[in-house]
Order: structure tokens, then sequence, then C-alpha cells
């Protein structure tokens, strides 16, 4: 599993493949079933693409050029158009779509899809939550936007429990599913630093992560402290 | 990078996107190849044979289709000698008859006699199909790279360690 490595936290691509790697891990042991149907359509259209070049490979290096130039041409053309459709998938289908996967039906049986991207240099990690209904309406999209500091330690070290509660917290599928996972909004606005707030900073903050916590967990309660990382 | 290949779809997705680069520069080679007609649509001037017009490691885009007119003599055209397997670029100088048919003779601007003598044995003209493209453009001393490593091949080692510092101290 990811949190047994220890990565560069300058290195941004590792920042988000380790947190991409741990969502599966996650939600998969809540009993989440994960569907791979975006994977296998992408890797059926790209290893149908290198077929058609290996076979091309093959009857050029076997007949020549001039007694196979009609089968080349066909199979650049056929070629092109599956590694056309590749592009597209990944695209406008994927868009950067790292789990798809439906809930345990104890916690409702909502199908999420969770895609997550980085920007150039800045060290926060953006997760897409499209939720669908059980039966196959849209519920709506979540997003959130945390900085990699809240789950990755000084050192490097992937901490699973901050990480865990964020997806709990923001997405009441997988808060549902794991409820012990998620914290006031406010818990998770102070668990970043470590000096204490007053209710106006707290606020101040809440304002300027706007957006960042759009639905989800209910606030038990104001309460704010207990931080979930070890110092 | 090597932790995902605990799981086979992300290690089958890496070797496929590794594939496809290799793949796609194999297919735009071919796709080049079907568009211009020729086996080799990209040759590489080995020898000064046509210098001034251009020296060695000059890099020749070739066409090899008659759309508007038959392959005539003035033409710099890159043939391959029967059981030979090394293009040569020359100018055609003499043109006997017509169409498929037509016997053409060779001769490299920088040599003194005509191209009989490279001609395989027995063969005392060129036809149209032994022809594989006339030059239409030229990057000069690009492809220079390509007679340095075959002339040099304790290059190649070289060039490959180098590439792979390269991977090695500069990683994304």
């Amino acid at each position: 599993m990811a949190s047994q490595e220890k990565i560069s936290v300058y290195n941004l691509a590792d920042l988000k493949n380790t947190s991409d790697d741990a969502i599966p891990n996650y939600l998969n042991s809540l009993k989440f079933r994960q569907s791979h149907r975006l994977t296998d359509i992408r890797l059926t259209l790209g290893y149908g693409a290198l077929a058609i070049a290996a076979a091309c490979l093959g009857w050029d290096y076997k007949f020549g050029f001039d007694a196979t130039k009609y089968y080349t041409a066909a199979a650049v053309a056929l070629y092109s158009l599956l590694n056309g459709a590749l592009t597209l998938w990944i695209f406008y289908v994927e868009r950067g779509t790292i789990y798809e996967g439906t809930a345990p039906s104890s916690a409702g049986g909502d199908t999420i899809r969770i895609s997550t991207h980085t920007k150039k240099n800045v060290p926060e990690y953006n997760v897409t939550v499209e939720v669908t209904g059980k039966d196959g309406k849209k519920k709506g999209k979540v997003e959130v936007t945390k900085p990699f500091t809240e789950w990755f330690d000084a050192t490097g070290h992937f901490v699973a429990a901050p990480f865990q509660s964020v997806l709990a917290t923001a997405v009441p599928a997988v808060g549902k599913a794991d409820p012990k996972r998620v914290a006031g909004p406010k818990e998770g606005a102070a668990a970043t630093t470590t000096t204490t707030y007053t209710p106006e900073i707290l606020e101040a903050l809440a304002a300027g992560t706007l957006g960042s916590e759009t639905s989800g967990a209910e606030p038990k309660s104001g309460k704010k402290g207990e931080r979930r990382r070890k110092a | 990078m090597l932790s995902g290949m605990a799981n086979p779809r992300q290690a089958a997705a890496q070797l496929m996107n590794f594939g496809l680069i290799v793949s796609t520069a194999f297919m735009m080679w071919k796709g080049l190849s079907v568009i211009t007609d020729s086996p080799s649509p990209i040759v590489v001037v080995l020898s000064g044979s046509m210098e001034p017009a251009f020296q060695r490691g000059d890099l020749l885009f070739l066409w090899n289709r008659n759309i508007f007119s038959e392959t005539s003599v003035g033409e710099i055209v890159v043939y391959n000698v029967k059981d030979k397997d090394i293009p040569i670029v020359h100018r055609v100088v003499r043109k006997f008859g017509t169409g498929s048919k037509a016997k053409l003779l060779t001769k490299g601007d920088n040599n003194l006699s005509d191209d009989t003598e490279l001609y395989a044995r027995g063969q005392d003209y060129l036809v149209r199909k032994d022809i594989i493209g006339s030059v239409v453009g030229f990057i000069p001393f690009v492809g220079y790279v390509t007679i340095m490593l075959s002339e040099h091949p304790w290059l190649k080692p070289v060039m490959l360690g180098m590439m792979g510092l390269v991977v090695v101290l500069q990683r994304e």
C-alpha cells in the first residue's frame, strides 16, 4: 500500500499519485464495489491500436512495402481512428477519473465517480466527486480542494486517517459508509495548523475556503481541537 | 513508479502508454510511406557523389507518385540496385521510351562516369519500379547522426548511456 513508502514532499506528481492510489484502497475497504469500466475501455482501445501496428509491422517485414501497401493504408487509417477515439475518451469521458464505484446498499447504494487534478506549482489536491443515485439520477457534484499537508507529514509519509476524513466529510455516500471518519467542518479547517483559533478567525478561514466544503457532514458540534495528526 | 506495478490494470496502462509512443512513431512513418507511395520516404545522403547539390548527411524527402508527369531527365531520384539494400541518390541523365518500361540512366553530379558500373551484374539501365522516389525537399546535415552511428559503432552505447543519464538525472 502507498502509505508504506516515503515520497518527496516537493514532488507534486508523487503527492497526487500517492493520494490517488489511496482512494481505491480506502473505498474498497468500505465495501464499495469498484467499477473498472472506464479503464477497461481505454485499455481495449489502446491495445487494439497496438495490435494493428504490430500486424502492420509483421506483414511489412515479411512481404515488403509494395506487396502490402493497401493493407498498410487501411491499417494507418484504422490506427489513427482508434488513437483518436482513445484521445477523445481520455479527455471527454474519463476526465481524470481515478475511481468509480458503488457504495454498499447499507450506505445508500449511490454510485460515485471521483476525479482529481492538481494545478502546476500549487500543492493542493482538487477532488471532484460526482454522485449518481441508485435510480440512475444524478445526485450532485462535490468539489473539495485541500492542501496535501493535511495528510502528508513533513518526511513524506502518507497518513491515512486525515485523508479518509476529508473524503468521508465531503462525500455523504462515503460518510454514511464510514461515519467515524466524518468530522465537523470547522475541525477540518483548523486541522492544518497548530495554533488555537477564535471563532472569528475560523469564520474568516471558512469564508476563504468557500466552495471547498459544499455539502456533506452535518456540523455535529462546533468544537475544534482534537488533532488527527500525530505530532 | 514501481508501486503501480502491483495493480495489473495500472501496469497494463503503463505498458500501453509506452507501446503507443513507439507505435505512433511507426505508424506515422508508414502513413508517410502510403502518402508518398515510397517504402522509404525520408533518406540520408551517404556519399558525396551529388555534390554540390547534396552533401553527406543531408536529409532528403521523397515523392514517388507520377500524378502530373513522368519521372524525366534532370530529376534527382533515389533507387535501389537489385539485391543490394543501399539506396543511391543520383540524377536521371538519359531516358529512352515512356511509361513503366522506359529505360533510365542515372549519374552522380560529382562522378566522372554514369552509373552503369554501380548497377547489378547484367543490369544496364533502371526502370521506373527500381526508383523509390524523386527528391522534393531536403534539410542539410541533420542526418549526419545516422552516418556517425553507422561508421563509429562504439557511439551507439555512448549515446544510449547519455540518454539514460539524462533520464535518470532529470525527472519530471
